[in-house]
């Protein structure tokens, strides 16, 4: 007894991998990606674009996945926190790791994405802008000090490496 | 806090998305950025019949140089804005602007386009596009019409555009001015509580003509404070006038209470972020800024 | 006379205990492996969603659901008469002494009391369609005359909310000593003022969640909570589903962020596993940012009438405390906060006092407990207060303090509000602060500022904590439902390793790493050997859970306890495989060596442990001891926070330069995890002295700001730099002499911020009596002095 629902197909490529899905137009990309693809490193804290917990990156750069219907992502390339998973921690999850960067960690994958998209840009920032660039993420554990200690370090190893760890 | 079901439609040009915003008779929702529609959608304060994503719709998103005009194209990104290298040598309150809206995930999305037609009374995009004397150029089946930015907001989240229109373009001009802007917010990235944007043409003898001073979160719309302006203009923004300036600007607000501040303390705010905003005027002519 | 704590002093062997070591919880939780609740989609799983009443107060007049059962993907509809008969009132766990129980119910019975509570329950194939169909239920409701400000609830002509109660007034709980009003008269300055603490909310970013999953026929209910205390989880749910524990699993393996409101069972997990029950599906239920802020519960509101008597020479002689705390509607399982009252005296001593604390319901969501639980409250009224009786004294605010702390030769001290202090040097950590923070540099560039027409303040705020529980017996007096003590399983595994299993669910307090330190240091391995299985009740000893700062203090002393027994049954089976006497041998680094020279690894005797092949006479296969630990007393920790700001005189704007805290919790098992609890504290206070409030309009009753755009909670751009400072003395009456952690940093920052405003601003002499401390609200303290001129 399910309702007949309209459905689009969703064509996109996640983590480096093709993913294709008939969704409702409504479905939130962050549904998509935690319920539909199983991916739930990424996780919803709002939903009214405020807190940043669905923080991916969408063609390289973050955004907030509750803010985005799944139907957009088609032919899109998405990333999230499952990208870095190796046998090994990636620079920047050991950053967060040896920084105690993290405490309940609900926020980290999102604060981890939007940190990989900085070192990307390999822009150099002080510490405000630093902050500033962090502030799409809210974090209530750490008072955001060593998320700040944590991702310094690790742009500093990605700028001593040409920014492209 | 899901979104209502809709109908989603995928716009390819300009044309399709006005035939589609036709055939919903007033029903469907323009989607671009998402930043302030998805939202709604989510917490079901709004529940259109349609989405139509411009996303993908082709040329949309250009940034050109056109004789004495910068044309920004209405689906070009605020982080684009900021980055643009010809925004930040021609228009450079613009890249500044972006700064104080939200944060870098709503940057990477949020649109010109989308902001204007928002329509939000604290924005920060209405208030620059109001400062700089910007037109938004509209479009619909029935052809395009260009309207001054001072004249298209007509309330809170309420403009001149008809439900079959859109925004395609918004054209700025561009002189040898200096400009500034400055915003009280409760938290970083938070919409403002008030905000004043001011831009002026350094004349030889160090003074000033054409000065445009617009102030947000003061009024059910963004304001160009015209009288305020017209006084600064041909000054060299000296305490005095700047104080009275400030006094007009008072005078031409008419500022909400809500959770963020009173109406009083809005009011209190105005004459001070004048003052301070065209001291940064000041200060960046002095320091040889544009 | 305080009871010592026994203390293995002959500890020789490698200790683990005070190294900055990184946490194991790390290694899933930066991979996104976490498993949050939300996380797991189990087969055939269904969703809830609730119509939630949108009125301050409103009699349901009736309820139509045909519209919503009609809907495709529509499971099933509970309304009040369908839950109300078949569960219990939720039981209240820390209950107000001598108040009566407001316990609340499922969904509301016949009249909802405050802006959402649930009124009707929807089950639908997907989160989606339950709130489509939420969104088809007619609810005729007939709205009530409401109060939403505590003050106006206590006067006579005031709606009440219970009305078998006759009063909004739960209870009024008194304590005292000595003859405070004698005192004022013989006091030579008195100060007082009313001040009102905000609302605020705990806002963990994973909001309150719950997937209950029915086994139809075996008849049991497995149930992955975000909860803080897994076991009275279990317990609660028996008792209001009317089930046998046997019969509940409840599983918790991570949470992401809890901070005292995830305690306890509410109204939304009775309903999701009623449902579960009905349609022998698994149902989740993860709570949206709508709901959360007009169901979980919210903390810290209330009005505080105080007066601090002081004499010339600077000595308190009398300080009183009336206030009123606004807890919403009905009580909520661990609410209201008790702190402000057996905390009121702060680190100081004086002869004559007294606290009143006065539970007021108005029609608002009920408050529970908040990282502080009253601490915050009243040390914000107090030192503000006492900065006040400083400056009207002509005396400086370190002296005025210096000269009225309890001494470190005075403890143990019975405080008036009933609280025993252990140990601690108070002055030591004002001293360090006011050091570090460069005060008298601070106050000759204060006098050149002013010079200047800026306006410069310092300002500090000193704080004890009351830390853990003083045992059991104590909470029984207060007719807790729960003990102080935590129990573990120490069992050795057949790897050479040790497993530890603890109720205590993972909620970002790092636990994993920090028990694992304890049991390794205990035990003689590294720990890299040991892990902590945490948060399921099927395998994990009956506990309490993680909350008042308590875990380590309790937690330590069960490790303790169960190690030694498992490394001394250890060292038993490895004298008779060695055959070498007991007393020869020595557990280090995994490996038992005997001073007469044989050697064997833990992994060879632990696996001869479990096979049993060759144990020692009468000593019974296995290697794994359950221990309890019930504290003997609270442990106290202290300090100062200390804050730098500069005012904006004209527009009320101020930047926060600096802010610094110095504590003492004791022995540190982990600093840098230390050093992260009081980060994320000390950004909490912050948040709340500076920015956050929730704001119910008084006309209309209505909540003003229930979302995330409009609760103003600190990114990473809004806070300054935290300088952190400590001093460690050692707790006499704690496993390991360790004091809380969790706690602190929540306590002193509104105090010092607020002090350096009213430092900056003297010259104006404005009085602060609130939080929080906006732009606009300095503006009008200032705008009020110039138009009193």
């Amino acid at each position: 007894m399910t309702e007949t629902i309209e459905t689009v197909r969703v064509s996109v490529k996640v983590n480096g991998e093709e993913a294709v899905r008939d969704v409702e137009p409504r479905r939130q990309l962050v549904d998509f990606l935690r319920h539909d693809l199983g991916l739930t490193g990424t996780h919803v804290g709002c939903e009214q674009g405020v807190c940043g917990m669905c923080t991916v990156l969408f063609d390289g750069e973050p955004i907030k996945s509750c803010l985005m219907l799944a139907p957009q992502a088609d032919g899109h390339e998405i990333t999230t926190v499952e990208s870095l998973n190796g046998e090994e921690l990636h620079p920047l999850q050991r950053a967060f790791k040896e920084h105690h960067g993290l405490q309940c960690g609900y926020c980290t994958p999102a604060m981890l994405m939007t940190a990989l998209a900085l070192g990307r840009r390999g822009v150099p920032l002080d510490r405000e802008q630093l902050e500033e660039e962090l502030a799409g993420v809210l974090c209530r554990c750490t008072g955001y000090q060593k998320i700040y200690d944590a991702v310094e370090s690790y742009l500093a190893e990605t700028a001593g490496s040409g920014g492209t760890a | 806090m899901k979104p209502a079901p809709f109908v989603y439609e995928r716009a390819g040009s300009v044309e399709e998305a006005l035939a589609m915003l036709q055939r919903y008779e007033g029903d469907a929702r323009l989607l671009a950025g998402g930043q302030s529609l998805v939202p709604l959608l989510n917490m079901r304060l709004l529940m259109p019949s349609a989405v139509i994503d411009v996303n993908d719709v082709p040329g949309l998103d250009e940034i050109r140089e056109e004789g004495d005009e910068v044309a920004i194209g209405a689906l070009t990104r605020y982080s684009r804005i900021e980055w643009s290298p010809t925004l930040v040598s021609r228009l450079p309150l613009l890249t500044e602007t972006v700064r104080y809206v939200g944060d870098r995930q709503v940057r990477t999305r949020g649109t010109l386009g989308g902001s204007l037609a928002h329509a939000d009374p604290t924005g920060e995009m209405p208030l620059a596009a109001i400062a700089l004397g910007a037109t938004v150029v509209v479009q619909s089946q029935a052809g395009r019409r260009a309207v001054p930015a001072e004249e298209f907001f007509l309330g809170p989240y309420y403009t001149v555009l008809e439900p079959e229109e859109m925004v395609v373009e918004v054209r700025f001009p561009v002189r040898r001015t200096v400009s500034a802007i400055a915003e009280h917010a409760r938290r970083h990235g938070d919409f403002a509580v008030i905000s004043v944007a001011a831009v002026g043409e350094p004349n030889g003898d160090g003074g000033w003509k054409s000065v445009r001073v617009a102030l947000g979160g003061v009024a059910d719309t963004p304001i160009l404070a015209v009288e305020a302006s017209a006084l600064l203009s041909g000054t060299s923004l000296e305490p005095d006038v700047v104080a009275r300036a400030g006094e007009m600007a008072l005078a031409a607000a008419d500022p909400p209470t809500d959770v963020r501040a009173s109406a009083d303390y809005r009011r209190h705010l105005i004459p001070i972020y004048v003052r301070r905003t065209l001291e940064l005027l000041q200060t960046r002519r002095s320091e040889g800024a544009r | 006379m305080t009871e010592i704590v026994e203390r293995q002093t002959e500890q020789t062997r490698k200790s683990f205990i005070g190294q900055r070591r990184t946490r194991v919880e790390d290694e899933r939780l930066v991979r996104g492996l976490g498993r949050f609740v939300d996380d797991v989609d189990p087969p055939r799983l269904v969703h809830m969603a609730l119509v939630r009443c949108p009125y301050p107060r409103a009699r349901i007049v009736s309820i139509d659901a045909s519209a919503a059962r009609a809907l495709p993907g529509v499971l099933e509809v509970l309304l009040p008469e369908d839950v109300l008969e078949r569960t219990d009132p939720i039981t209240i766990l820390r209950p107000i002494p001598d108040a009566p129980a407001i316990m609340p119910r499922a969904l509301a019975d016949g009249e909802a009391l405050y802006e959402g509570q649930p009124v009707v329950s929807v089950c639908a194939v997907s989160r989606y369609i339950a709130e489509d169909a939420a969104g088809l239920i007619e609810v005729e409701y007939e709205p009530q005359p409401f109060v939403v400000d505590v003050l106006k609830a206590i006067e006579d002509d005031a709606p009440i909310l219970h009305e078998h109660m006759g009063t909004n007034v739960v209870v009024t709980n008194p304590r005292g000593d000595g003859d405070p009003e004698r005192g004022f008269e013989e006091s030579d300055v008195v100060v007082e003022d009313t001040f009102s603490i905000n609302r605020v909310s705990g806002l963990p970013m994973e909001t309150r969640a719950i997937l209950a999953d029915w086994t139809p026929g075996v008849k049991t209910l497995h149930v992955r909570a975000s909860t803080q205390a897994p076991h009275l989880f279990r317990r609660q749910l028996a008792q209001s589903l009317r089930l046998p524990e046997a019969d509940i699993r409840v599983t918790c393996d991570d949470v992401g962020g809890a901070f005292g409101l995830k305690l306890g069972i509410f109204a939304e997990d009775l309903l999701a596993c009623v449902h579960s029950m009905d349609l022998g599906r698994p149902v989740k239920w993860v709570e949206d940012r709508m709901e959360f802020f007009r169901g979980a519960t919210q903390a810290r509101e209330s009005v505080h009438q105080a007066k601090l008597g002081v004499s010339s020479d600077g000595l308190i002689v009398s300080y009183t405390n009336r206030y009123y705390v606004d807890a919403g509607a009905h009580n909520s399982p661990m609410g209201s906060p008790m702190l402000s009252s057996l905390m009121f005296q702060g680190p100081y001593k004086f002869p004559n006092g007294y606290v009143e604390r006065n539970v007021v319901l108005t029609n608002k969501v009920p408050v529970g407990a908040y990282r502080g639980y009253g601490q915050p409250e009243g040390s914000f009224v107090r030192e503000v207060l006492l900065d006040r009786a400083a400056r009207k004294i002509e005396m400086d605010r370190l002296e005025i303090r210096r000269k009225n702390f309890i001494r470190p030769d005075d403890m143990p001290w019975q405080t008036i509000g009933g609280a025993k202090y252990d140990s601690g040097d108070y002055r030591a950590c004002l001293d360090m602060a006011a050091e570090t923070i460069g005060y008298e540099d601070v106050l000759l560039r204060q006098a050149e500022a002013r010079a200047d027409g800026r306006y410069v303040g310092v300002g500090f705020g000193c704080y004890v904590e009351m830390t853990g529980y003083p045992g059991s017996k104590f909470l029984g007096k207060h007719n807790a439902q729960y003990g102080a003590h935590e129990g573990v399983v120490v069992r050795a595994n057949r790897s050479g390793g040790v497993d530890v299993y603890t109720g205590v669910p993972p909620i970002g307090q790092s636990t994993e790493t920090a028990f694992g330190q304890v049991a390794a240091t205990v035990i003689g391995l590294d720990p890299g050997n040991v892990r902590v299985f945490a948060g399921d009740t099927h395998g994990t000893p009956v506990n309490t859970g993680s909350f008042a700062s308590r875990t380590l203090i309790a937690g330590s002393g069960a490790i303790e306890r169960a190690g030694r027994e498992v490394r001394e049954k250890a060292l038993r089976v490895a004298a008779h495989m060695l055959d070498v006497p007991v007393e020869t041998l020595e557990l280090e680094d995994s490996v038992i060596t005997s001073t007469q020279g044989p050697r064997i690894t833990f992994e060879e005797v632990a696996l001869n442990a479990f096979y049993a092949h060759r144990m020692p006479e009468g000593e019974l296969p296995g290697l794994e001891a359950t221990a309890y630990y019930d504290p003997i007393s609270n442990a106290f920790a202290y300090g100062t926070a200390a804050a730098i700001v500069e005012v904006d005189p004209e527009s009320g704007e101020f930047t926060l330069e600096r802010f610094l805290f110095v504590h003492d919790c004791g022995t540190q098992v982990n600093p840098l995890l230390v050093e992260g609890q009081l980060h994320g504290g000390i950004a909490q206070a912050l948040g709340a002295a500076l920015f956050e409030e929730i704001v119910y309009d008084q006309e209309s009753g209505q909540l003003v700001n229930g979302s995330m755009i409009d609760y103003f909670m600190p990114t990473a751009a809004d806070l300054p730099r935290i300088e952190l400072g400590h001093t460690e003395v050692a707790s006499p009456v704690t496993p390991f002499g360790v004091r809380g952690i969790g706690e602190s940093g929540t306590i002193p920052p509104g105090a010092a911020v607020a002090n350096a405003l009213a430092d900056a601003l003297s010259p104006f002499g404005v009085d602060i009596n609130r939080l929080p401390l906006t732009a606009e609200y300095v503006w009008r303290l200032l705008a009020a002095k110039q138009a009193a001129r």
